[in-house]
């Protein structure tokens, strides 16, 4: 990835961003964020398919004390999490200078090769394979082809089910969960500095890991992402204990683009689905 | 005999309108059944969709949300939030298994107090219809006080 | 005593009594990485080359939400109730070691200043048979924290690996003695002398763990502490999946107008409400002060005040991080500081 490393590179000689949040690899070969604040940082960036994390998350954290622009390495995912960021307000365009990658898919194992087999779900129905928007790009590409979308199977058999063994099976995912807030935490859109769940007086959601707790949560959360999940899929990468996390999150999405025709995070100037309303809005559910 | 199964429901009302509206139905004698528990909210914009997880945490069998019509929001357009915000919440629910016939909605404006008691009566019916709905209050057994043998201690 | 073998299929057996004799039994089934309960449905696995589990078992002794007890508002006085107590005892068999020798480090601070009936209730009635490990990847570090693959700290009884699914069967303390006596009749001698599995790869010493807690004692303020845990996202994955982390949150629950609940539930100091005050401050007000926190109460605040490691160099914080925040790798940086001064 020489030409990644020469932008990353001279970005921060010419001192267009203060520092770049980018990939790196460590002596395991495991792929992980990193910062670079010096062009002698930025020798350690890399872009492969073990690149799987969304560095959108971190731009919430240096939002707050920047005496310059934040730089980012994203992949066409990614960017859409940036382009939320920045419809929701939580940062300027201008603030970022953002360093796109051509990607082809990242895995799913990564303790194996990347493979149609082994590619993330998020991969097998990408339609941005280039950063829609960017300020430098890094050319270099490597040939993928989609293949089938296992997840839509499994979308088509829980709209199958009644409502009964649909909270059945729901509970049951939803028994699993530890309330580490993986989730959370791994979610760019996840920046609220309070988060609802940490209110205790009232408290809404119940912190303790129990069915009702872990029912709350995981609904309320992908509630609060109805219309600004972009899919990256980092929540179900992020739990420990593999709570298919991405089937709610894409419901949302399909619900917002067949009932609103709208698409979180594909342009800056689009205002959010929830923070704005038409008067010709659905209303055939309301008595 | 069996208890015959009597539906608690929720209702979610915005002050302006539905509380009126149903407040009129009351002082017009307007005869309707006495399930609802109203939790009066300034306006449906205020109706975070948690406050509905809530309810059916604290018992109820069925939740209905009620307010302004379009273009009557005393607030302009806290509604238009709200339907917007409902759309999605409505398709989240029915995604997870807490399918329409024990969520509702309606717009019921001041004035129109044998609206509310058609509404009211029909979301009765319809939760009455489905039963109780033991499947999310089993999700409370780890809340609920066990079983006991013998009195718990007391701090008198 | 003289040397016992089990096989695997003499295991299985007396894994169907203690289930007849109401004990609960933990292991991992065939083709699952999870500790949880035996059934008929999920017969129990012994593979000593299996990576460790993706979370401890800690959470039959120390569960993630557990009620303290229940009240009941009445009348202007308040009614207390006990939860209802699990009377089972738990057996645990094929621990690794990195899991097993957790629990007798964890058990120092619940009967620290104050004794938490709660996990010893649950605890002393439990016994613990561990495996030896034939496992080694890049995460694991067992042999630095003062382990190692065959480490029979926290095993009441201790197998180890032979040919032909066989195990040799070592009874570490009195409870595995009388377990031992009491299933006798599966047990057996080791007449045809089999070998044991050899491991494949040595695991190595990654750093020097006295160096590192030099360091640390000298370096409460040093610049590495600025980037060290930056990329850290703040959930509790780490320490939720870790054998030896024991932080606890008590809340209250209502349930209903006048019931509820008080929970004993799982936190982390990784959180960042863990620290702040009811005044609003937070003297951990960012990442990296939680990060450094959590490196320091492992390799050093525990030593200095309950003589032990916590951290038994599983490995698993690593594996699952979802930024791959390794943490064998921050210690080894402390260490290649250590070594220069």
């Amino acid at each position: 990835m020489n030409e990644l490393k020469q932008i990353c590179k001279d970005v921060l000689t010419e001192k267009k961003a203060r520092l770049i949040i980018g990939y790196s690899e460590d002596k395991n070969k495991k792929v992980k964020p990193y910062i670079a604040r010096t062009p002698e940082d930025a020798e350690k960036f890399t872009f492969n398919h073990n690149a799987v994390n969304n560095l959108a998350v971190y731009i919430p954290r240096f939002k707050n004390h920047f005496e310059g622009k934040i730089g980012i390495v994203v992949k066409g995912c990614d960017l859409k999490a940036v382009t939320a960021l920045i419809q929701e307000n939580q940062v300027k365009r201008e603030n970022l200078f953002i360093i796109g990658v051509n990607c082809s898919g990242v895995v799913r194992d990564t303790d194996k090769d990347f493979s149609k087999d082994n590619s993330q779900i998020k991969c097998k129905y990408c339609q941005m394979k280039t950063p829609g928007y960017f300020d430098a790009i890094a050319e270099e590409t490597i040939e993928f082809e989609l293949t089938d979308d296992d997840q839509a199977e499994m979308m088509a058999k829980i709209e199958k089910m009644t409502a009964e063994e649909r909270l059945d099976f729901w509970n049951a995912e939803f028994e699993k969960c530890i309330k580490c807030y993986a989730c959370r935490q791994v979610c760019p859109m996840c920046y609220c500095e309070q988060c609802i769940a940490e209110k205790s007086t009232p408290k809404w959601i119940d912190t303790s890991a129990t069915p009702r707790g872990n029912f709350a949560w995981n609904t309320i959360r992908a509630f609060h992402m109805a219309g600004r999940c972009i899919g990256c899929h980092e929540c179900e990468r992020a739990c420990p204990m593999d709570i298919p996390l991405s089937l709610l999150t894409r419901k949302m999405g399909m619900v917002a683009s067949a009932e609103f025709g709208y698409r979180p995070g594909m342009s800056i100037d689009e205002p959010t689905l929830i923070g704005s309303y038409s008067t010709s809005d659905k209303e055939d559910f309301i008595k | 005999m069996e208890e015959k199964f009597e539906p608690k429901i929720a209702a979610f009302v915005c002050n302006w309108c539905t509380y009126t509206g149903a407040d009129l139905a009351g002082t017009s004698r307007l005869k309707q059944e006495a399930n609802a528990r109203l939790i009066r909210v300034p306006c449906t914009g205020r109706i975070d969709p948690v406050f509905v997880i809530k309810a059916f945490e604290n018992g109820a069998d069925g939740v209905l949300i009620s307010g302004c019509h379009p273009g009557d929001c005393h607030y302009n357009a806290g509604n238009f939030h709200a339907r917007r915000r409902w759309t999605m919440f409505k398709n989240l629910l029915e995604f997870v298994g807490i399918d329409s016939t024990r969520l509702h909605f309606s717009w019921v404006s001041a004035s129109e107090g044998k609206k509310w008691v058609s509404v009211v009566d029909g979301v009765i019916d319809s939760v009455r219809a489905k039963g109780p709905f033991t499947q999310f209050k089993k999700l409370n057994k780890e809340h609920e006080i066990p079983v006991q043998t013998g009195e718990g201690v007391s701090t008198k | 005593m003289e040397e016992l073998i089990i096989s695997t299929e003499n295991f299985k057996k007396i894994v169907k009594e203690l289930q007849e004799k109401e004990f609960r039994v933990i292991g991992i089934p065939e083709g699952e990485n999870k500790y949880q309960e035996i059934t008929v449905e999920k017969e129990l696995s012994l593979n000593s080359e299996a990576a460790p589990a993706g979370s401890s078992f800690k959470e039959y002794f120390f569960p993630k939400s557990e009620p303290i007890f229940f009240y009941k508002q009445n009348n202007g006085s308040v009614d207390l109730f006990d939860p209802i107590e699990d009377k089972k005892g738990i057996v645990v068999i094929g621990a690794k070691p990195c899991d097993a020798s957790a629990m007798p480090i964890i058990s120092k601070v619940f009967n620290w200043d104050y004794k938490d009936d709660l996990f010893n209730k649950r605890y002393d009635s439990s016994l613990i048979i561990g495996m030896s490990c034939h496992y080694k990847d890049d995460y694991c570090f067992c042999v630095s924290t003062k382990g190692s693959p065959e480490n029979t700290k926290g095993s009441d009884v201790f197998l180890t690996t032979l040919e032909n699914n066989y195990f040799k069967v070592a009874t570490i303390t009195p409870k595995g003695e009388a377990f031992v006596k009491e299933y006798g009749k599966h047990f057996e001698k080791d007449e045809k002398k089999h070998n044991p599995v050899e491991r494949k790869e040595a695991i190595p010493e990654h750093f020097n763990y006295e160096k590192v807690k030099t360091w640390l004692d000298n370096n409460f303020e040093n610049k590495f502490w600025d980037t060290a845990g930056e990329m850290c996202l703040g959930c509790a994955q780490c320490a939720f999946v870790c054998p030896t982390c024991h932080c606890f949150d008590l809340v209250d629950e209502q349930c209903g107008s006048c019931e509820g609940r008080r929970a004993k539930n799982w936190d982390a100091c990784q959180f960042s409400l863990f620290t702040k005050h009811a005044s609003g401050h937070n003297p951990r007000d960012n990442q990296e002060k939680r990060y450094r926190q959590r490196i320091s109460h492992k390799f050093k605040y525990y030593m200095d005040k309950f003589d032990d490691i916590l951290c038994t160099g599983c490995g698993r914080c690593a594996r699952g991080c979802p930024v791959s925040l390794d943490i064998l790798q921050v210690v080894e940086e402390i260490n290649a500081f250590a070594e220069k001064s």
